[in-house]
Parts: C-alpha cells; structure tokens; sequence
C-alpha cells in the first residue's frame, strides 16, 4: 500500500464520500498531508479530478464530514490549499508497481517508472534514474554517494509526482534492506 | 541544420542561458560561457548530442537552458525566452526534456515554435512529454522516446502524469509496448514515431513496431541515471544531421547500447561514462549501420 489508510477508508463507499483539497504545488500537498497524518485525520494521496489538473499535480482525499476542521487546520499551520471540491467523482491514486532488479552486489527497486539503485554491501546509493521532472536530476546529485540509512528523504527533497514516486522506491529499498527509513 | 534543446539543470536559481553546446576533452559541458554541471537529464542528453554533432561535423546543438529542482521557476524563464531564441537559433529540430510539465507553457511553446520556426521537428523526452501528451499535443511530435512505463501514459487519455497510469494497461506480463505503441497513436497521446526503451527497445511509426533493437543486452544500463538522456541526444542529433527518423532512431538505439558494453557498464556507473563511451563507438560503427561515414 503506498499511501497510510485507516480501516475505515477500505469500505466500498468510502471514497464517495470524500473530498478533495487541492494545491498549486505537489509539496504543498505534502505538506498538508504531513499536517493531517499528525492530527490523526484519515487521508489519501490521489490525482485532482481531471479537469482541474494542471499536469503534474496531487491532491489530498479526507472524509466530507471532516472537511471543516481539517481546513480550519491546513489554514492555521500555514499550508496553502488553493480549493476544496466537495464531489471529485473518480480520483486515481498514484501507481503503486514495486518490482526489484538483483545485480549481485546492487539491488534496484522500481516504483512506477522511478528507480532507486543501492549497493548492498556498503547501502551507499549509486544510482537513480526515471522520470522525467527537473527534480530528478536534483535528487540525483543531492542522493547518489549517500548512505541509504543517512540519506533525506526523495520527498522531503523533491517538488514533484516523480520525486513523491522515488520516495516509493527508497522506502521499498529501506525495507528490503533492513534500514529505518528518515 | 541545427537541433535546439529546450531544458532545465539542476541548480537552484541558476541563470538562464543560450548558446552553442560543446564537451570538453575532461567531458565537461559548457553552454556558450557556462559551466553545465555532471548530472544526469540535461547533461547527458547534450553530452550525447554534442558528439554525435562532432562525429558527423554537423553544427553544434544549441541549448536552451536554466536552473529549476523542481519549482518550476527555471522551466518557466525558458518557456519565456523561447521565442527570442527560436529567432536566434533557426532551429530545424526542438527537443523538449526535462522541464516541468505544464501544459498551458507547452501548448504556447509549440505554437511559436510554429511561428518562429515553421518546419522544425519536435522532439520530446521527459517532462517535455508529459506535458505534450497531457496537453493534447503528441501527434505534433516527430519523435517521443518513453520507456514502457511512460508508454503506458501515452496511451491512457485520462492520464496526465505517469504517476497516474491506469492499472487496467498493466497486464500479467507488464505494459506490453506493441500493443501500447498502437494505442498511444490510436488514441492521440504518441510521437508519429516513438523509441520505447526497454530491454528490447522498440521503434514504432504511427503506432506500429518497425524496428527492434535486442542487441548487445546490457541489464545495466537500466539502472544508470542518464541513459535514456543519451539515447534522446543521440537520436535528435542525428535527426538535425538529416537522418530519416527511423534510421536516426536505430542508430541512436544501437550507439547507445554498444557504448553500455564498451564501458563494461556497472549499476554504480554514471551517464557521462556512457557519454565519454560514444566517440569511439560512433567512429568504430555508424558508418556500417547508417552509412554515415566520417572523412
């Protein structure tokens, strides 16, 4: 599962009744997403609806009863949410395909189309590649040489889709590899 | 004859810069007076580009580029200064890498591109795709070169990132990229021709697989940052050097396989060695497989 959800979220209806806060920036979403997990709110991390997309964009899904006081929350932390809709219809969540390469001494993990390369003997990661957004390369200098276990995270680093997928990847990496994630 | 690429390099609030590419003899890449630093994306993509141009004594590409991680603020000063640079350039092919995929820029850039450039091809890798497919304009596209993931993407029309391809493309073997490539054309969302990497890479015009390139099989090279910005340099120089689009697609896909076994490629390899690979490679093979032959 790439996003935390509660029980409750898994019953057949519980997507339709939720609704969508939407961000101009993906970390703005994370940002409102590292606000409501502390709170204790029930959320997900999907797709805005089609027509409001922008190109490379997330939203954050939480129950329509609780839209109030989560707003009330993202506003008094200081995250910017650029709107709310109420009925988002259908709402795809990030893909979550993990699959893992074993070259011996280095072990890749692919997340969606992102990948994260690490030595196994040392956990120094030698490599990341895929994806197509200017915080890859980014990530890659700011990665590549570190530790797995003293790394930052992918999205505590990245701005966008691609860095949130690499994230993915480092934390499938992480728990293949017996290291506590950042 | 002259290939322009329309990028970003990963330094926070770096300058805006146009100019001839050139790599240096310690594999280097400068941008008219600025230094590019070694990463992949940009880097490799020109660095690649840079020597096909010097093996076939074609121009030198010309780079469009600022600094952007991933705000968007780099992609956007680009986009701004394309017009003006289209004018300066006279580019007869543009390459759209990494950026960050907005659409609204995207459809602006292409449309001046047909203004100021009329008859140049367009290339697209990277966010540059992204942002061509999300915004309804791939079948402008001369050439796109997804990996099969990003395939997928191009042949999901409700999809706008490769984050959110359906699951239903995914069969119990992957995305299988013969029947993707047709669907991608099929449903707007393709290049008139595509590279699909992969461990076989396919080439396919107008959704359909003409070509394959098995050969040599180097599981490496997947894992090194970079490669798929080699083989998209590769095939956009050999494009603005005038080769037909499917020859400059094999070619790109050979060369940039051939240097992987050269290089003896490692998982901890980088794609400036691939990069410092290509000039032997180039002289050592494209005269066989292209017949285009150095004096």
């Amino acid at each position: 599962m790439l996003f935390r959800k509660k029980d409750r979220r898994e019953a057949p209806d519980a997507h339709e009744a939720s609704g969508l806060f939407l961000f101009d920036q993906v970390p703005d979403a994370l940002w409102a997403e590292r606000v409501l997990k502390r709170a204790g709110y029930d959320y997900a991390l999907v797709a805005p609806p089609h027509h409001l997309r922008a190109g490379c964009d997330l939203a954050v899904a939480v129950p329509r009863v609780e839209h109030v006081g989560a707003e009330r929350l993202l506003r008094e932390s200081g995250v910017p949410v650029r709107g709310w809709v109420d009925d988002p219809g259908s709402s795809a969540a990030p893909v979550d395909l993990v699959t893992t390469v074993d070259f011996g001494d280095h072990l890749m993990v692919r997340a969606g189309n992102m990948k994260i390369v690490v030595d196994k003997n040392t956990l120094v990661i030698v490599n990341t590649s895929g994806g197509g957004c200017p915080d890859i390369p980014y990530l890659n200098v700011e990665l590549v040489g570190r530790r797995l276990d003293e790394a930052p995270r992918p999205k505590s680093l990245g701005y966008t889709l691609c860095g949130l997928m690499l994230d993915r990847a480092y934390e499938e990496a992480c728990a293949l590899l017996g290291v506590e994630p950042a | 004859m002259t290939l322009l690429v329309v990028a970003t390099y990963p330094v926070e609030g770096g300058p805006l810069v146009l100019g001839p590419a050139f790599l240096e003899t310690d594999g280097s890449l400068r941008v008219g007076d600025a230094a590019v630093p070694h990463a992949q994306g940009t880097a490799a993509m020109l660095g690649a580009a840079c020597a096909a141009s010097r093996y076939l004594g074609t121009s030198a590409p010309w780079a469009l580029i600022a600094g952007d991680i991933g705000r968007g603020d780099g992609t956007r000063a680009v986009f701004n200064a394309l017009p003006a640079a289209l004018a300066q350039a006279r580019p007869s092919v543009v390459a759209f890498h990494y950026l960050q995929p907005i659409m609204a820029l995207m459809r602006e850039a292409v449309g001046a591109v047909e203004r100021e450039a009329p008859g140049a091809l367009l290339v697209a890798d990277a966010g540059g795709m992204y942002a061509a497919k999300a915004a309804g304009l791939a079948s402008r596209f001369e050439l796109m070169t997804p990996d099969v993931g990003e395939l997928g993407f191009l042949a999901d029309p409700a999809a706008t990132h490769p984050a959110y391809v359906s699951h239903y493309l995914f069969g119990t073997d992957g995305f299988d990229p013969v029947k993707l490539s047709g669907l991608a054309h099929e449903r707007g969302g393709a290049a008139r021709v595509l590279i699909v990497k992969g461990e076989i890479d396919h080439i396919a015009e107008q959704g359909e697989v003409v070509a394959t390139v098995a050969e040599p099989l180097v599981p490496a090279l997947e894992a090194i940052g970079g490669t798929g910005d080699t083989l998209a340099g590769l095939a956009s120089a050999f494009l603005a050097a005038g080769f037909p689009t499917l020859d400059a697609a094999v070619c790109a896909a050979r060369a940039n396989r051939e240097a992987g076994r050269v290089m003896g490629a490692t998982p901890a390899m980088r794609a400036r060695d691939l990069v410092a690979a290509l000039p032997d490679v180039l002289r050592d093979n494209l005269c066989a497989w292209s017949g285009a032959c150095a004096l």
